[in-house]
């Protein structure tokens, strides 16, 4: 059954119609044309789908349509600000996080989710942050490394 | 050689940006114009014949486009051996097989349709293991199998169920054991795993009745090798077909060859010039693309009581799955280089390509070689402990040097071994080895060394074009799998052309434009296509030098290129930009462009009879990895504190990709080492085709990671490199072993060492010790 829906995707409102049972991991990828986001397994076990949903990291392959109205959806393509990369993109260019980079988008979401939160994070506090997001290519040495880079940069950057 | 200003340094990975904005387009991605979806109906029967298939009900479903099934395409195709065909014809031989497909106005209506196809199975004996597959009395998987074209190297074995026997004889291994002092001979076991790409697999097709043109959309990584293919099956010239690749989310392996192309092109062909997209869900990219032979090694080696390796003999039963792929060369490929770079006197090898009813084993990172060493290095370790020596020791007496005889005949050069073995080893200071730190965990150190062929001979070519701007645009067939080879080409033609980085990109990978490359496999990308990039840009180089001579009145050996320009050695300031000069000999919208080929020529072919060849391949990686683990005896949980891995590159055109490349393959190689595993039942079923159930390593689970880089220069290689892709996985495992042996005083013949069979183990170890 098709539902109007109203949400926020990447500060931008948008209203569309949606079979309420839509993925919102779908929905992006197929309909709205964001194809960033990408699809790992469909079932929760990857973490390549994650996006800001109210500013939390979810998978949006659990997440339907129905669940979307007057929430705030923030996907790879909305993290840059203007033409500057976000500093944990910037960290991921500089430090070879990103190899085939399918993992990547969901990587950077989930570790903009931590930076969010705690801008000193500990290595264990990554690794644990990133647990739930799989890579296959970089056995993840230099993923928790941009991320300590990228936190060590939004501190001196706070402290300025 | 002059200095080099690009090669060699670390340079950022040039397709970085556009994989941290999700601009990337991946073959998942993609979608095309009017395009319809596709989905498949998989076997359910591990080995049956199809009784009746009907699809009026799939057809007649609205919104559906196309049905199809093998009676609809009855082609075949295969690497070397053509045995599998588009669409499964007349029986199944694994769950997962594709069956039939549907093509239609979106995913949902394809998916309803699929399952409106009814098929009727008549049962045929299921075959899981690969030893039991090749007994007298078992039925053949494929009855045509002698009838099926094969390429001129394969040797079916005595067996109608083995696809490949591979042999190897050196002297006489009867008397190497007499004349041994100690012989061992133990059992050893590797399962069958998954690639697990993040990405899933997927491809788009579409046939142009009036062109009479296929055009293959695919993230493939043998795009040239896949067009073959599909040309040879279908009896289509090969100008008729087009590859064209979208980006990659990783492959390890395991996209090449055919999967779910041949769905997307049976189904093309009756769209009516419609595109189709087939994607596989991570479901069933598990159960029906591509996994990891499964092998059972025997092994059986002897020593002198001074270490001194006499006689090696080992026997492998490589687990093929239901179709050949590439088993036959993963069978002589890995086979012959498993006793392990050693001085051994006497070698017998026999490696069997087993067919079973399994999914198809294909190419994987290492191919082959870490199921060789889980089982020889383990074996080392083990015999070293029977002498009482020190398993360093004992390497060092045996280990292949520089002009050392191969055991198959041919004279190596370019060893760089001995110094991986000592920097690795150092590096987990392998002397230092306290037993227990804290109570209930056993501590240990254990390494593996590895010597790694490549795939040979093969070719690769390039294109070089500088445009009147300067910029350098580089023609080449390898595929960024990730593996960072856009970044080391575009490094090969900044560094002969003299320009900065950001003046050089890689043209997208299209057939029709592109030049000829055997595949981004093998590890053989930056040796073969390095070097055809390095001549096509010395190409460029030399006509641009040649143009430029009468603009600046100067002989071309006068001349000199730094930095996008050219000039007068002796007058510096004499001097145009490469682009000046082509505007001024080619026009405002001129170009020039520099070809390059490169072909390694293999010696003599390897001799069918004893696996002898004088040049096997065309380079060979070496390599050393050590671990040191601790285990903790109540839970037989094995927790790697550190591991390190000296690898010799030859030289390293970028040291952060090899360090990249290495750290991937040692984590790759630390999941098939503790828990990787397609767990298969009786009835061919996998039970875990998810990564809820398959364990892959996450960021909770690496260690400390300490890569070396060790410079042994290949002398055909470019720059001296050789090649780095795989060889960081295969010591992985046997390294752990070795350290879990070392630490627990057991050793754990089969793969992985999950909690529950190290804890057995020892429960084991502890009633024989009481009895
Ligand atoms: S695609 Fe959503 S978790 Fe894997
Ligand atoms: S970079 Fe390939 S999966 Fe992470």
């Amino acid at each position: 059954m098709n539902q109007k829906i109203q949400f926020t995707l990447n500060g931008k409102s948008t209203t569309m119609e949606a079979p309420t049972h839509r993925l919102l991991l779908d929905l992006l990828r197929d309909e709205i044309g964001l194809t960033g986001t990408k699809e790992g397994c469909g079932t929760g076990d990857c973490g390549a789908c994650t996006v800001l949903m109210n500013g939390k990291p979810v998978n949006s392959c659990l997440v339907l349509s129905g669940e979307l109205e007057g929430a705030s959806i923030v996907t790879i393509e909305g993290l840059k600000i203007g033409p500057e990369l976000d500093a944990v993109q910037n960290a991921f260019v500089r430090d070879g996080g990103a190899q085939c980079g399918y993992c990547t988008p969901g990587m950077l979401m989930m570790s903009k989710a931590l930076l969010d939160e705690n801008s000193n994070p500990t290595e264990d506090d990554i690794r644990f942050a990133l647990s739930g997001n799989l890579c296959r290519c970089t056995g993840y040495a230099k993923i928790i490394q941009a991320v300590q880079d990228a936190a060590a940069m939004i501190r001196s950057k706070n402290v300025q | 050689m002059a200095e080099l200003t690009v090669v060699g340094k670390p340079v950022t990975r040039v397709d970085a940006n556009e994989k941290v904005t999700g601009e990337a387009i991946y073959g998942y991605d993609l979608v095309l114009p009017n395009m319809l979806y596709g989905k498949t109906l998989f076997s359910t029967k591990a080995h049956a014949r199809i009784k009746r298939i009907s699809t009026e009900k799939a057809k007649a479903f609205p919104g559906v486009v196309a049905v199809v099934t093998g009676a609809d395409v009855p082609w075949t195709h295969g690497e070397s051996i053509k045995d599998k065909p588009f669409l499964a014809q007349g029986k199944v031989r694994f769950i997962g097989e594709p069956v039939a497909a549907v093509a239609a106005e979106d995913e949902d209506i394809a998916q309803a349709a699929v399952k409106l196809i009814e098929v009727e199975y008549e049962d045929l004996p299921v075959y899981v293991d690969p030893e039991e597959a090749c007994k007298s009395g078992a039925v053949a998987i494929h009855e045509d199998f002698p009838k099926y074209r094969k390429v001129d190297f394969i040797v079916p074995g005595a067996h109608a169920n083995i696809a490949e026997h591979f042999k190897l004889r050196t002297g006489d291994v009867a008397q190497g054991f007499k004349e041994s002092d100690l012989v061992l001979e133990e059992k050893y076991f590797v399962p069958m795993i998954q690639h697990a790409a993040m990405e899933p697999h997927s491809a788009h097709a579409q046939f142009d009745k009036e062109t009479g043109r296929l055009t293959i959309w695919v993230a493939n990584d043998a795009p040239f090798r896949a067009l073959h293919e599909i040309a040879e099956a279908l009896g289509m010239p090969k100008e008729k077909i087009r590859f064209i690749n979208p980006l990659q989310g990783g492959g390890f392996g395991s996209k090449g060859g055919l999967k779910v192309e041949p769905i997307a092109v049976a189904l093309a062909f009756h769209t009516n010039g419609r595109p189709v997209r087939v994607k596989f869900n991570r479901e069933e990219t598990f159960i029906s693309t591509l996994t990891r032979h499964e092998a059972v090694v025997y092994s059986k080696t002897g020593v002198k009581k001074d270490g001194t390796l006499m006689a090696r003999e080992m026997t492998i039963y490589w687990g093929a799955g239901a179709y050949a792929e590439k088993s036959p060369t993963v069978c002589i490929r890995g086979s012959l280089p498993a006793p392990g770079p050693y001085r051994i006197p006497h070698v017998k090898v026999d490696g069997y390509a087993v067919y079973t009813n399994k999914p198809v084993a294909g190419s994987y990172r290492g191919y082959g070689i870490p199921q060789g060493a889980w089982a020889g290095e383990q074996q080392m370790d083990e015999i070293a402990k029977r002498l009482d020596m020190d398993a360093v020791e004992i390497r060092l007496k045996n280990i292949f040097v520089e002009g050392d005889i191969s055991y198959w005949g041919e004279q190596l050069h370019a060893v760089g071994l001995k110094e991986t073995l000592t920097k690795a080893t150092e590096a987990i200071e392998w002397g230092n080895k306290p037993h227990q730190i804290k109570p209930g965990v056993k501590n240990g150190k254990g390494f593996a060394c590895i010597q790694k062929p490549t795939r040979s001979p093969t070719t690769s070519a390039a294109g070089v074009m500088v445009n009147t701007k300067g910029d350098i645009t580089v023609l080449a067939g390898t595929v960024e799998i990730g593996q960072g080879c856009n970044t080391i080409l575009s490094q090969v033609a900044a560094e002969e052309l003299k320009v900065p980085m950001a003046k050089v990109q890689m043209h997208p990978l299209d057939t029709d434009v592109i030049p000829y490359d055997a595949s981004t496999t093998s590890s053989r990308s930056t040796y073969h296509m390095g070097n055809a990039v390095r001549r096509a840009s010395i190409h460029a180089r030399e006509q641009i030098m040649e143009a430029a001579s009468p603009m600046l009145e100067a002989k071309t050996q006068d001349l000199d290129c730094v930095d996008g320009k050219v000039f007068l050695k002796d007058q510096p300031q004499m001097a145009l930009t490469l682009g000046e000069v082509v505007r001024r000999k080619f026009g405002p919208e001129g170009v020039v462009r520099g070809d390059g080929s490169y072909t390694y020529e293999i010696g003599k072919d390897l001799d069918l009879e004893t696996g002898h060849s004088d040049h096997a391949s065309a380079f060979y990686m070496y390599a050393t990895q050590a671990a040191e683990v601790e285990v903790d005896e109540d839970s037989g949980r094995i927790r790697i504190l550190r591991m390190s891995a000296a690898h010799d590159v030859g030289k390293a055109i970028n040291p952060l990709n090899c360090v990249a490349q290495i750290e991937g393959g040692v984590v790759m190689g630390i999941g098939s080492a503790l828990h990787e595993e397609m767990v298969i039942d009786q009835t061919g079923k996998v039970r875990n085709p998810s990564f809820l159930d398959y364990h892959l390593v996450t960021s909770l689970d690496t260690p400390e990671l300490i890569s070396i880089i060790v410079e042994c220069a290949e002398p055909e290689g470019p720059y001296g490199a050789k090649g780095l892709g795989e060889p960081g996985l295969a010591p992985t495992p046997a390294a752990i072993g070795n350290a879990v042996a070392d630490a627990l005083g057991i050793r754990i013949y089969d793969l992985p060492l999950k909690p529950e069979n190290v804890y057995w183990a020892i429960q084991n170890k502890k009633k024989k010790d009481a009895a």
